[in-house]
């Protein structure tokens, strides 16, 4: 069993793009996934036309046990669940902060769903706050989607000196190229520079229209279109990332 | 469902809020109507069609639904799943049923693994073959998100003419209000009261001529203790015979060694129930029978015989250093002529008059309910004659396993083998009659006893064997050499092994033997449990 949390500071980077298509990949190939949507603007959940139910808010989340449970929702895909976002998920570090074991909960909470779901992926919001380190403590992976940009790179760099900072292995990071254009020389230039300080998984994904369609159609791009570049790509990066998963 | 097994496969995986439904659908009841009628009230989509055709498969005596295992073979190859969930186990592609009869041919994928310990040496009987149409609807929320499904399926039995149809609700979790509301739609439709998920293999089974669970190899029967003597062992003959009856054609079309064994072991009880109650039929019904069954006993031993050496042909090569493996090949490839020598005989004698005879007089002797008046012995309430002769045998077995000593003959271990075999038969037969506990208590200690007998034994037979065979091999050939050095070596691993078992004899039998189990025989007994004990010091003092 693992836990992947597809995390990067900078927002728009593809990280919901991501965690739903490789959960869907995961469930496909037989898996049983959940994808909790950690993210407040609950993007994950709004892909599959999922709300969360009215009692459900992140105190009941960092309650754990019968309250996920209760709120864990079936999607369209067979093996594949979700864990609804909800709003009040933006003060989850003040919700956090007042309880024991703070740096843990998370890792705690996910410990009990182990026994149920092959994967487990996080769908976690752009900040580095103790909701992060929850997360990176609860994480078998870190899985990096980055554009190649001189930004992302130092977010990156920010991302390692934390991990040093709060303890947690640089080991358990794994970098991929996302919304890579592949006219850009500035693109290419970047991962080429990249690459000589981390290495990165070989399966990147492209600026694709495709992908940004998944918001008309509210499903995964491999369940929308199976045979596009787009779905191709995810299909490449999940079999590499489940590669690793089996090392690990 | 009691009787079924815990299933064998990993259970970590559990399902939750899976809910189903499954109703099947009257023949009055037309399906369109149906369907436009749950789509007035719910919003539906049609989310797939599809055809199949699927043949079931599972051993005579169901070692597949004992353990909540589907196993079926259609265009995509081998599926195994849990019958109660259906959730799927493991696939297995490219291999056609033509080419898969016994677990072995399955090659090594994760189907062979989760079924080799199951199945063991039994073949895999196709049960039935459907052909199902299908028709699945998702049923849709005001977000267009799928919060169920519903699944119509129209099954054909091939060969019967008979079908059925089904309709069936798949609940998706968290979603349960929208699965309560679409179930009572349904029910309130004149649909009839939803069944379990195994009502279309069963429907189908039935088909096939069989019913889940209708044979198994244990023997167990349900006798009242105010029975008669005579009509107990009449009543445990019967089902005795019917045994050999199911047995016989998978006997006759070779199926798989146990047709064989448990037919041959229905022989052996019958012998020993006329031989050890022999005073329950008349004197005239029971000699007759007697040689009737000593008959039928000889018949089918020279293929049982080979069939337990060629069962070991594995074990035996693996006693061996791989160099000298090769050299068992002509003695393994004799044993398979002769073994078809045998079994050729042994379906001849099955087809002759002398059999039928035998058969269908006991059937008629059996079943006619003129068994004669029952006197003496054979009116008395079998409780009472079940708790002397257990009780009887219990004290020979201690008494003739303490007279062994290390150096007693194998034939000493023999007898005490035979007898046993004569005990276990007899809390076989009348376990019924017993607390449920004491009797499989009494059952279980007896075979750890009983295994290491019967290994002792086999180990002598296999070695008398090998030494016959090798008296018979021709030297200058250097194939024949070959063989010579692994028959060797294999009597060397036999003899090494057969003093293991030896030595661990005494250790079995004092467990046996001790205090609380001759307790436990005391109380089947019906006796004090103190007197019972002191009862046997004496007769062993």
């Amino acid at each position: 069993m693992s836990v992947i949390a597809v995390y990067n500071i900078k927002g728009g980077v593809g990280k919901t793009a991501t965690a739903v298509n490789l959960s869907y990949l995961a469930a496909a190939d037989g898996e049983k996934t959940l994808l909790c949507d950690m993210d407040p603007q609950g993007s994950s959940s709004y892909y599959f036309r999922i709300r969360s139910d009215k009692k459900f808010n992140a105190e009941k989340l960092l309650k754990g046990g019968k309250h996920i449970d209760r709120s864990i929702r079936g999607t369209d895909f067979p093996n594949l669940d979700l864990l609804p976002a909800d709003f009040s998920y933006r003060n989850m570090d003040i919700a956090l902060d007042d309880m024991k074991k703070s740096r843990q909960r998370i890792r705690r909470i996910i410990k009990p769903l182990r026994s149920e779901y092959k994967r487990v992926f996080l769908d976690c919001p752009p900040n580095i706050t103790l909701l992060s380190e929850n997360i990176f403590h609860a994480a078998d992976c870190i899985l990096v989607p980055l554009i190649p940009t001189t930004l992302s790179l130092l977010a990156l760099r920010q991302l390692y000196g934390f991990l040093d900072e709060i303890g947690e292995k640089r080991s358990k990071v794994l970098v991929f190229f996302s919304m890579v254009e592949k006219r850009k020389k500035m693109h290419w230039d970047m991962m080429r520079e990249l690459i000589k300080e981390k290495e990165c998984l070989p399966a990147l994904i492209p600026f694709l229209a495709d992908i940004e369609k998944m918001g008309l159609f509210r499903r995964p791009v491999n369940a929308m279109l199976p045979n596009s570049v787009a779905a191709g790509a995810y299909a490449d990066l999940w079999r590499e990332l489940k590669k690793r998963l089996e090392r690990q | 469902m009691s009787e079924l097994m815990p299933t064998t496969v990993p259970d970590d995986m559990a399902v939750k809020g899976g809910k189903k439904v499954l109703w099947i659908v009257p023949e009055s009841l037309a399906i369109e109507p149906l369907v436009a009628d749950i789509g007035r009230t719910f919003t539906l989509e049609s989310e797939s069609k599809g055809k199949s055709v699927a043949t079931w498969y599972d051993t005579f005596d169901w070692r597949l639904y004992r353990r909540n295992l589907h196993l079926y073979a259609d265009l995509s190859g081998w599926h195994l799943m849990r019958s109660d969930t259906g959730d799927p186990v493991a696939w297995l592609q490219g291999i056609s049923p033509e080419e898969v009869e016994f677990v072995r041919h399955f090659p090594a994928s994760r189907i062979r693994s989760v079924l080799e310990p199951i199945l063991a040496v039994r073949r895999l009987l196709p049960l039935f073959t459907e052909e199902t149409t299908m028709h699945a609807y998702r049923i849709l929320n005001s977000d267009n998100k799928t919060v169920a499904r519903l699944l119509f399926e129209e099954h054909h039995y091939q060969g019967s003419g008979s079908g059925l149809r089904t309709v069936s609700l798949h609940g998706v979790r968290g979603y349960d209000s929208a699965f309560r509301r679409m179930s009572r739609f349904i029910d309130g439709r004149g649909m009839g009261n939803p069944v379990d998920g195994l009502a279309v293999f069963r429907e189908g089974a039935r088909t096939g001529g069989r019913i889940p669970l209708d044979y198994s190899s244990r023997f167990r029967i349900d006798l009242r203790p105010e029975m008669s003597v005579r009509q107990a062992m009449i009543a445990i003959y019967r089902e005795l015979l019917e045994t050999m009856h199911r047995n016989e054609p998978g006997v006759l079309d070779d199926l798989d060694t146990e047709h064989l064994h448990d037919f041959r072991v229905a022989i052996r009880r019958t012998r020993s129930g006329l031989g050890q109650m022999k005073d329950a039929l008349p004197a005239a019904i029971t000699g007759r029978f007697r040689r009737g069954f000593a008959w039928l006993g000889e018949i089918t031993g020279p293929t049982r015989d080979l069939d337990v050496y060629l069962l070991h042909e594995k074990r035996h090569a693996d006693r061996l250093p791989e160099r000298l493996q090769v050299g068992l090949l002509p003695f393994f490839a004799e044993l398979r002529d002769r073994r078809t020598i045998e079994q050729n005989r042994l379906v001849k004698q099955i087809a002759s008059d002398r059999y039928r005879k035998i058969i269908s007089a006991w059937h008629e002797y059996l079943h006619s309910g003129m068994s004669g008046s029952e006197t003496g012995y054979s009116a008395r309430p079998i409780i009472d004659a079940a708790r002397e002769i257990i009780y009887r045998r219990f004290g020979k077995v201690i008494r003739e396993g303490k007279a062994v000593g290390p150096l007693s003959p194998p034939e000493k271990l023999h007898r005490l083998r035979i007898r046993c075999k004569k005990l276990r038969y007899l809390l076989e037969f009348y376990a019924s009659l017993f607390a449920r506990e004491d009797s499989d208590q009494a059952i279980r200690q007896l075979k750890r006893l009983q295994d290491n007998l019967g290994d002792f034994n086999d180990l002598t037979v296999q070695q008398a064997m090998l030494r016959q065979y090798l008296d018979t091999l021709r030297p200058g050939s250097r194939k024949n050499q070959e063989t010579a050095a692994s028959l060797g070596g294999l009597l060397t691993g036999l003899y090494h092994e057969q003093q293991r078992v030896r030595q661990e004899f005494d250790e079995r039998f004092r467990e046996f033997a001790r205090p609380a189990n001759a307790g436990l025989y005391g109380k089947l007994a019906g006796k004090q449990k103190r007197s019972a004990g002191s009862g046997l010091r004496e007769e062993n003092g």
